[in-house]
């Protein structure tokens, strides 16, 4: 018996159990160790909009502007928590580039930036002159980018690593490989059955289970149209120090970063698939060979560095948006599941998601992440 | 002939590799770490270990022990972390589509004993058949080729000379110097040969990848100096080049018995050879000379010519520590407390077997013994259709049993290809005997695999990421988590081995059967590989 039991041990869950469990709340972690996405983070700090997004989705554009708020005041959670912790995750907010290679979209990115400095963002156009001053990496393919200065990364390892260590700390039950297959409303209390066959019982339950999050919602009878994408991620052998900035392409998938000790990361959204027996998260030749390819044609000097390993990093997707609050048909069951950028919203989303459970300011509007949106959706 | 090593002139044979030519000229210390310079030197020797990196003609992560010496090659120690090369101009983004394309009826990846049967048994039944292997010469770990010029040294070089000579007659396509390091389902292949990238799709495959020494963690064991035993087999049976003057052999089983009588026939001072089973068992002795006499009084033998050779054999003995001398020299103790002054160590704790690619594909493998291994049927088939493994990638059987194991699925292949292929009866009765003599082989040189046992907390497990075993303990102690966890709090197996040497110490560790999740490249691939020149 738990007064609130969270599913879902990555970010979101890890940050929300120390959440609750600092204003003083019973709360157990609960996590089904089945190559979870969050141990297969990228540790990206995103701010600025996606340039492509916007291209390809102006009707998501009022969704994406609503949205953006939440991105630097993530990145500042991320600051305070590391802060918090006393641990060195390599946090750095060294700036976010989202470069171009044509002059057309050099214009597209001028008014995209014109936008977010509008809504609050630190950011600046940097046309090549400026740029070969700032990233002298580039190559010669790269026309300009946009510079955002709330942006970075850091290293999810030890940030995964350190929060670890406070839950046990706080003496939070943590409670790995254990998979809960359905939840079970009865009047005094939650049943949690799991895989195994076990039942917890619970007072309130938070699901911070990413895609898993959908099904567990599913039966209690609430829609919850989360999916589970397989993105293609590549680590290099190390470096000495030469990428500083967090760097995108405004019209091509590719993001990559150089830790602190010196490997790059190499992502961006290739697609990658579920195979075997087990569903493993499994890469794909296509998408190795054109994500690196994309790599050392915007940062050249890449070509002399050895790829060390890939894998798939499990993204959450539903609307685009956020997912936060109780769910209309068993108000004791709440949601926490970020939007876009699920690693970089985590510890920001896991504070208003226990705002909401504790009956405190979340400090956002959080009415449009409600997912009463997808039960008016199925009914409408 | 001479290539430039930091401003110095070192001599070059043609063919001899650069970690032959550098050890030749005294040159041990290849690279810094972490943790500091007076770094790390050739271990494996065969490509796996990624511990000889250096900067070649300006590439850093250029693994001496696979690059061909070169006259004016400029070499230099790698320092940590390693400056890339300017470059301003990247090269068009690729499509998958864009490599080229190899689409053989058969593939063999690797060019040992297992690789090189299975490739003549097919293409005898009419299968077009293309071989690939990662060095200059195939041959693998068993056959290791000489380089050009130089006479085969005994029949086990003529012998791997010969089945690789009947292999071309018979109109095996080979590739040598050709790394596969992808492997996707259903049968996707990639491999870098010269700088270029192929995309292989055959009908089906024939994985014969060997096997690599386990590794064996005691203080010391890193240094440069201290090398597998097959990494000095490969110099001085590839390139004539002695590890050292004076050598010391540790480890347990027959190969290093071989080596040191080669060592010390090429001109080396073998100072003593300790092996870790205790004595001679009479009735394991027995098995193994009905199993096949010929090998046994082969091994015999070499106990004689240990003797003859005034080569002290230190029974029931391990290697304990080596430290760096004053003056350069490495002290090695056996945990008799004796100890000696040498130039080189060489250990041989036995082989785990090569499965990177073949768990990458999605190929079902259990655990036995610690060590993963490839389920196959009596086809040698894996639970993929059309995907067949051989030999000591799927646990040690020794080169005659790799040669059985490679007729046999070559002749699977063809049949499934839609060949008639003739019965491979014949061959599976020898391959039940070959397996009689290694077991019984094995019972003579029964010892339990000493693990961890000789590791001092500061002593690195994962020598990739310098990870101590105090590390790893304190990983383990804070709580629970699988083997996969363990990795990411520690960083233990996230180096440019993979994995590879780690991952059994780890899981033994940990007490449990399993390894890190498989993951693409199976060998670390340079990114301007992919791409072409």
């Amino acid at each position: 018996m738990t007064d609130i039991a969270v599913i879902g041990g990555g970010i979101v869950g890890m940050c929300l159990a120390r959440e609750l469990a600092m204003a003083g709340r019973d709360v157990t972690l609960l996590d089904s160790g089945h190559h979870a996405g969050t141990t297969a983070n990228a540790g990206s700090l995103h701010v600025q909009m996606q340039s492509r997004f916007l291209r390809m989705y102006p009707e998501l554009v009022p969704n994406l502007e609503a949205s953006l708020p939440l991105y630097p005041e993530a990145a500042r959670r991320w600051r305070l928590l590391a802060e918090d912790l006393g641990a060195d995750i390599e946090l750095r907010q060294s700036g976010g580039l989202m470069v171009c290679e044509t002059a057309e979209h050099y214009e597209f990115l001028a008014q995209k930036c014109r936008r977010e400095q509008a809504l609050g963002l630190q950011v600046e156009m940097l046309d090549r002159a400026a740029l070969r001053r700032v990233a002298p990496y580039l190559g010669d393919a790269v026309h300009g980018a946009e510079l955002c200065a709330e942006e970075g990364k850091l290293n999810p390892l030890l940030a995964n690593e350190a929060l670890r260590r406070d839950l046990q700390a706080r003496g939070v039950p943590y409670h790995i490989g254990h998979r809960i297959a359905r939840i079970e409303a009865v009047r005094e209390a939650l049943l949690l059955h799991g895989t195994d066959g076990s039942v917890i019982r619970a007072g309130r339950v938070v699901l911070a289970a990413g895609a898993g999050s959908g099904a567990l919602a599913g039966s209690l009878g609430a829609p919850l149209p989360t999916v589970a994408e397989p993105l293609h991620m590549n680590i290099t052998e190390a470096t000495a120090p030469l990428i500083l900035h967090l760097v995108q392409h405004a019209e091509r998938m590719i993001t990559l970063k150089q830790l602190a000790a010196g490997q790059v990361v190499i992502g961006g959204g290739w697609p990658a698939r579920f195979a075997g027996p087990q569903d493993f998260p499994t890469v794909e030749a296509a998408s190795l060979v054109g994500n690196l390819s994309l790599a050392q044609h915007i940062v050249p000097p890449i070509g002399g560095l050895r790829l060390l390993r890939s894998w798939a990093g499990v993204n959450t997707t539903a609307d685009g948006q956020c997912i936060l609050g109780p769910l209309p048909q068993e108000p004791r069951v709440h949601v926490a599941v970020p939007g876009d950028a699920g690693y970089t919203l985590g510890p920001l989303v896991a504070s208003m998601a226990a705002a909401l459970l504790l009956g405190r300011d979340p400090g956002f509007a959080t009415d449009r992440f409600t997912p009463a949106r997808f039960s008016r959706a199925a009914s409408g | 002939m001479t290539l430039d090593f930091e401003g110095r002139a070192i001599a070059v044979r043609p063919g001899q590799s650069l970690a032959a030519a550098l050890t030749e000229a005294g040159v041990l210390d290849l690279r810094d770490t972490r943790r500091g310079p007076g770094g790390r030197g050739l271990y494996c020797g065969m490509g796996a270990c990624q511990d000889c990196v250096m900067v070649v003609d300006g590439v850093p992560n250029t693994r001496a022990c696979m690059t061909k010496a070169v006259s004016g090659q400029q070499v230099m120690r790698q320092p940590h972390p390693a400056p890339l090369p300017q470059r301003t101009t990247g090269t068009r983004p690729l499509a998958l589509e864009d490599l080229p394309e190899e689409t053989p009826e058969l593939l063999v990846v690797g060019g040992g004993a297992g690789g090189l049967a299975a490739a003549l048994a097919a293409r005898r039944a009419g299968v077009e058949v293309l071989l690939v292997d990662e060095r200059g010469i195939p041959g693998g770990q068993y056959y290791k080729q000489a380089m050009p010029g130089l006479a085969p040294m005994d029949a086990q070089q003529s012998e791997g000379a010969a089945l690789l000579a009947a292999c071309r007659e018979a109109g095996v396509r080979i590739l040598d110097g050709t790394e596969v390091w992808g492997a996707f389902a259903p049968l996707l292949f990639l491999a870098t040969r010269h700088g270029q990238t192929l995309r292989l799709r055959p009908r089906a495959a024939v994985l014969a990848t060997g096997a690599q020494e386990r590794a064996l963690p005691f203080p010391g064991w890193t240094l440069p100096g201290v090398m597998t035993t097959g990494a000095a087999q490969t110099l001085w049976r590839s390139y004539r080049t002695l590890p050292g003057r004076r050598v010391l052999v540790a480890g347990n089983g027959p190969l290093n018995l071989q080596v040191a009588l080669e060592l010390a026939a090429g001109g080396a001072q073998v100072v003593a050879v300790a092996e870790a089973s205790s004595g001679l068992r009479p009735l394991a002795l027995a098995r193994m000379l009905r199993a096949a006499p010929k090998l046994a009084a082969k091994g015999l033998g070499m106990l004689v010519t240990l003797r003859r050779h005034g080569i002290p054999l230190r029974r029931g003995r391990l290697l304990r520590s080596v430290t760096r001398t004053a003056d350069g020299a490495l002290l090695a103790e056996l945990d008799d407390g004796t100890r000696h002054t040498v130039d080189a160590v060489l250990c041989g704790y036995g082989f785990q077997p090569e499965t990177a690619l073949l768990r990458a594909i999605g190929a079902t493998h259990a655990m036995q013994d610690g060590l993963l291994r490839p389920q196959r049927d009596a086809q040698m088939q894996t639970s993929m259709e059309g995907l067949y493994a051989v030999g000591d990638g799927c646990g040690l059987g020794g080169a005659p049993a790799a040669l059985a194991e490679g007729e046999i699925a070559g002749l699977a292949a063809a049949r499934a290809l839609g060949r008639s292929a003739p019965s491979d009866a014949p061959v599976r009765a020898s391959l039940v005997r070959h397996r009689a003599f290694q077991d019984a082989l094995w019972q003579v040189f029964r010892a339990p695999f000493p693990g961890l046992v000789l590791a001092q907390p500061e002593t690195l497990v994962c020598r990739c990421e310098e990870v101590t075993l105090a590390q790893i303990d304190a990983a383990i102690a804070a709580g629970p988590g699988d083997i996969g966890e363990v990795k990411r709090r520690t960083r233990c197996g996230m180096g440019r081995c993979q994995g590879r040497y780690c991952a059994p110490l780890l899981a033994a560790r940990m007490g449990v059967d399993d390894s890190f999740a498989p993951r693409v490249p199976a060998r670390p691939v340079r990114i301007s590989d992919l791409l072409g020149s």
